[in-house]
């Protein structure tokens, strides 16, 4: 116990000794998320707007005009011209075009149900189908905000329509902080406690340190301990801090309890610790090491939820994820700030994450003894 | 000054054998991205496979039965039914076992008759308010194909045409294979380099340069001579595969995606770089690198965030990010079939970036020589 105990002081002293890494463990964090938090909107706004306007009538006015009237559109050019439109787009300046044929108001007026076009650049499906459809609710708008003044040719029959009457459970006002602020936390304190670990044995193997290590009488497992603790301890003030500042300035809303984030915090740490001191293990150099943290890392990120549901992907590719610890914590993070959820809710995700923490210790003990003797 | 050339390439020779010195970590440097493109391509969609809907159906007449087999007969639903107050409606979510619970009331088939207007509830789990609303288009959708079954629509006096170009069935695959080559180009180029000079000032081969005749602007571009190179051969393979195997749509000139793509890798090598000069340790070089490549590539290039909606402010910042630029050169040239005219400005700055990144590396690396 005593010679951890040195093991640990001694890691403190080398990690505190070097202060450009504490300034990336405590303060590269929290630049980051103050800044990268503020990207995260799944809102579309200020979408660029060309608008081919043959008509030139009142009518085609009032239309441009209600579209210059939201946020939603930027109205970046007039043009007669379909060429410019085809350039500005592949040009990226302009996202979307609304054409008025010639005659639109005449033939609207006449009751001759004219068309109206409206093209969007589809590279980016997904925005483009909300700014579409923004577009078509505006017209829409319009069209049944004027439809008096237009003679109606259909005859009125009595309308009986199903309407949706949504609740938006956990997040009211869809405000996508909520939901990805804890994300970045997570990811922020993965990045940092798993380099460091994968990066800290493999250090000491190439300065010629590890052999010096070696003729203490200090045991295998001891000295991996003492190499684990000190992150664990490390981390686990960082991520009270980032995790503090990220409630405080984001108002993030807590619904569960805070003793519960905390203790399934710390197992989730213990996992990704362990998970690079299992990569310091097996590889031989700090150029090596960093290369296999960073694939794990960025497999981490993509695989756990973090942006894109694990729910949209094949399932074929879902099994990966079970091999993930991040994919564990996210959701726990997740479910215990917004639904407020207990253990009792949790406890799969936790038993996962905790024998992953387990065998992937076990791992990096057993594999460091055999490459040791 | 004639002796200019040979000497970059001596150090340039020097770096290769430092790489292939290596060979576990050229062989890693191969096979990760190949492995992270692929698996990412295939997992990364925006389409939702499964929505998983828990009907109360208080109604239980054949009109209620019509609009939860328009449901079903829609392939992103799952409909079970479900009875319980809203105490269990939560229980329901906190096991994620649905993603949104639909409440028919009772006299919903009376009402349909009568009533202009009968409320169907839908509760939706908006943990994820992305998600949260993708679902409720879905379910929207299904609500209007219900009701046109019933009956016209109100007449609206003029006809929409939208028109998607470019990606008419608006697969997310298109949009995101291009961001993972951004992503996976940038770093792997960042992190070469971000070591190059560093692990000389750790191993003290440094001193030993110093006291040669080369100029600093030699070393620094021997050393990314054949990074440049490296990441170039990585960058065609990933490309490749990313086009060929997701079967995206290559409407462009192959020829200028390779050679802005090279000016891209050449942009980041050069960051990499910077970050090399700065940092004292190899840790501490590797640590900036990789923080200042990956969140930020992930959430400020319009990977998946679009740049427009962000606040002004962010924005700005931005036009700091290489792969920003990238991506409107790859889906442009691939997607959309851009001309390098088109390109311009985001060429513009990927130079201006590379220009300033190298000659502040230069700067700092001679500074470093003299003290």
């Amino acid at each position: 116990m005593k010679r951890i105990q040195q093991m640990i002081e001694k890691e403190f002293r080398q990690i505190f000794r070097d202060r450009p890494m504490m300034g990336i463990i405590f303060i590269v964090p929290l630049v980051q998320l103050l800044v990268l938090a503020f990207a995260i909107t799944t809102d579309v706004k200020h979408i660029k707007m060309s608008v081919v306007d043959f008509d030139k009538s009142r009518i085609s006015r009032e239309i441009v005009s209600a579209f210059s009237q939201t946020e939603r559109f930027d109205i970046i050019d007039f043009t007669q011209d379909f060429k410019k439109i085809d350039n500005d787009m592949r040009a990226w300046n302009t996202q979307i075009a609304l054409v008025i044929p010639a005659n639109f108001g005449r033939d609207l007026q006449r009751g001759a149900q004219p068309q109206i076009h409206i093209s969007v650049d589809g590279v980016d499906g997904n925005t483009a189908g909300i700014a579409l459809g923004y577009a078509q609710a505006i017209l829409l708008k319009y069209g049944v905000e004027n439809k008096i003044q237009i003679p109606i040719q259909v005859e009125r029959r009595p309308v009986h329509r199903v309407n949706l009457v949504e609740r938006m459970w956990y997040n009211l006002e869809l405000d996508s902080q909520q939901f990805m602020v804890p994300g970045i936390v997570v990811v922020l304190l993965t990045i940092i406690p798993m380099m460091l670990s994968a990066m800290s044995l493999v250090k000491e193997k190439e300065i010629g340190t590890l052999e010096q290590l070696m003729v203490t009488p200090l045991r295998k497992h001891q000295l991996l301990l003492g190499k684990i603790i000190p992150f664990l301890i490390l981390s686990y003030l960082e991520m009270a801090l980032v995790m503090t500042v990220a409630i405080l300035v984001f108002n993030i809303s807590m619904n569960g309890s805070y003793l519960l984030l905390a203790f399934l915090s710390f197992l989730y740490l213990i996992a990704t610790i362990g998970l690079g001191i299992f990569i310091s293990t097996f590889t031989h150099t700090q150029q090596q090491a960093m290369f296999v943290a960073w694939f794990f890392m960025v497999f981490m990120i993509i695989m756990s939820g973090f942006f894109i549901p694990i729910d949209n992907m094949p399932h074929s590719l879902q099994v990966f994820t079970y091999v993930n610890p991040m994919r564990y914590f996210m959701a726990i993070i997740r479910d215990i700030f917004q639904k407020g959820s207990g253990i009792f809710y949790l406890a799969k995700d936790t038993a996962l994450m905790t024998f992953y923490g387990i065998i992937i210790i076990t791992l990096a003990v057993f594999k460091f003894r055999k490459r040791v003797s | 000054m004639h002796k200019g050339k040979p000497l970059i390439l001596s150090i340039a020779a020097k770096e290769v054998l430092h790489i292939l010195k290596d060979p576990r970590s050229l062989i890693i440097l191969f096979l990760m991205p190949i492995l992270q493109l692929v698996m990412f391509g295939y997992a990364l969609k925006m389409e939702i496979q499964e929505i998983k809907i828990g009907v109360i159906d208080y109604s239980q007449s054949p009109v209620s039965r019509q609009l939860i087999d328009c449901f079903r007969g829609s392939e992103f639903f799952t409909l079970f039914s479900f009875e319980g107050e809203e105490d269990a409606i939560n229980d329901l979510f906190m096991q994620r076992q649905a993603h949104a619970v639909m409440i028919i009331p009772m006299n919903f088939a009376g009402d349909l008759s009568r009533e202009p207007l009968v409320d169907v509830q839908f509760i939706i789990d908006a943990a994820d308010p992305n998600a949260g609303t993708i679902i409720r288009n879905y379910i929207n959708q299904v609500i209007l194909t219900f009701n046109e079954s019933h009956q016209d629509l109100l007449p609206i006096p003029f006809d929409i045409r939208g028109t998607l170009l470019y990606n008419p069935d608006r697969k997310s695959t298109y949009f995101f294979v291009p961001g993972i080559v951004a992503l996976l180009l940038v770093m792997i180029s960042a992190l070469l380099t971000s070591i190059t000079i560093t692990r000389e000032k750790e191993t003290g081969t440094m001193e030993q340069i110093l006291v040669s005749p080369v100029k600093p602007h030699e070393i620094i571009i021997g050393k990314v001579l054949p990074y440049i190179i490296l990441a170039f051969l990585i960058g065609i393979i990933i490309l490749l595969i990313g086009i060929v195997l997701f079967q995206v749509p290559f409407e462009g000139s192959a020829l200028l995606l390779l050679i802005l793509s090279t000016l891209y890798i050449i942009t980041a090598l050069s960051l990499g770089l910077m970050i090399s000069t700065v940092a004292p340790t190899q840790q501490v070089a590797m640590m900036l690198a990789l923080v200042a490549t990956l969140l930020p590539t992930f959430l400020l290039s319009g990977f998946i965030f679009p740049i427009s909606s962000m606040p002004p402010l962010l924005q700005y910042l931005t036009y700091l990010i290489p792969a920003k630029y990238y991506l409107f050169i790859i889906r442009g040239i691939i997607l959309k079939g851009s001309t390098f005219m088109q390109l311009f400005f985001p060429t513009l700055f990927l130079g201006i970036m590379s220009a300033v990144l190298l000659v502040a590396s230069i700067r700092k690396f001679s500074t470093n020589l003299e003290s």
